[in-house]
């Protein structure tokens, strides 16, 4: 197996994988969407009551949305992860939460105001906080005020959405598009327009490739002169990240964890012999 | 109501998007005159929102927590 990275950001990738079947595809596909650890707030407790300011306003606790949505909005909130960190129910605190396995932030806000991600602040030793900084949470109405502690850990998208790194995970095969060079297509035009496309060229063929995306080659998708040849041991694929991790940290822990998800299959089946 | 955080379909972290779409349009609006679907088009380009998915998020949500905001 090959891997050839063609395309990277800090939140974006798109690489080129030779010789692999296409379950194996497949499986890579899926650990990047559902096994992906990362942090996102599991537990919110609000203060009830009245909230006072340094002058002695008051302010009434009660929100325009429920609690319960307001919680969730922050749990959907992207923080920045260290994979360092451990899972809560592995930490060597017991699951009780501690600053190797839990991030805690508070909230305070008096309205009326919008409260945005930003407005987060990390309580403790961790550095954590959330990527983008302008996510609206909530709008406050006069004499209204919030006060929230958070708790954020690690976990996968297999157990719920909040906790889903990569976003738009896809693959397809490298495709090989034979043309003709006495058929009608004009290949000029396209050598011209997708120079970067052109595999190979002989005396009476040129072969493109649509590994790099080229709005010239769409025609050759219709057109019956052109031979379409799909190669089912390569594949491309990319994918984005939310930016609790960048896309190479997650590539390179789907590629460490495939081995581990393909034991614990074994095991189970050895067991139940 | 208010913005999702993230798309509904496949994640995509879309909550801060809609204050800088919707600054586009108002800008537009100023105008006199309503944006061409082609200039819809080009925001939600800007804005990195490749799938439709992500842009119906962002076209098809009505602010209503303004509204909200009296009957807490």
């Amino acid at each position: 197996m090959t891997l050839t990275i063609m395309e990277q950001s800090d939140n974006y990738i798109r690489f080129k994988v030779t010789d692999i079947t296409p379950a194996e595809a497949n499986a890579l596909r899926r650990t990047i969407i559902s096994d992906i650890p990362k942090l996102a707030i599991d537990k919110v407790t609000f203060h009830h009551g009245q909230i006072r300011d340094e002058e002695g306003n008051e302010y009434d606790s009660s929100l325009p949305l429920f609690d319960e949505v307001v919680a969730q909005r922050l749990s959907m909130i992207p923080i920045k992860s260290d994979l360092k960190m451990n899972f809560k129910d592995n930490c060597t605190c017991g699951g009780k939460g501690c600053s190797l396995c839990t991030a805690t932030f508070s909230i305070n806000k008096l309205g009326p105001a919008t409260l945005y991600s930003g407005d987060l602040i990390s309580v403790g030793g961790t550095v954590s906080k959330p990527t983008d900084a302008e996510i609206p949470i909530l709008k406050l109405g006069p004499k209204q005020a919030i006060l929230v502690s958070a708790e954020a850990v690690l976990g996968t998208a297999a157990s719920h959405a909040k906790w889903q790194v990569a976003t738009g995970v896809s693959y397809k095969y490298s495709r090989k598009f034979i043309v003709q060079k006495k058929s009608s297509i004009d290949y000029e035009k396209i050598k011209q327009q997708c120079p970067s496309s052109v595999v190979s060229e002989s005396n009476s063929t040129v072969t493109f490739t649509d590994d790099v995306p080229c709005h010239a080659l769409t025609p050759l998708f219709e057109n019956k002169e052109c031979k379409i040849e799909e190669d089912s041991s390569s594949y491309i694929f990319q994918f984005e990240t939310d930016g609790s991790l960048s896309a190479l940290d997650v590539l390179d822990y789907a590629l460490k964890r495939l081995p581990q998800r393909l034991n614990t299959l074994l095991e189970s089946l050895v067991d139940s012999e | 109501m208010i913005i999702p955080v993230r798309c509904f379909s496949c994640g995509k972290v879309i909550g801060s998007d809609y204050k800088k779409f919707s600054e586009k349009v108002q800008k537009i609006r100023k105008e006199g005159r309503e944006p061409k679907p082609e200039e819809v088009q080009e925001i939600l380009d800007d804005l990195h929102l490749t799938r439709y998915c992500c842009r119906r998020m962002i076209i098809s949500h009505i602010d209503l927590i303004d509204e909200i905001i009296p009957f807490s």
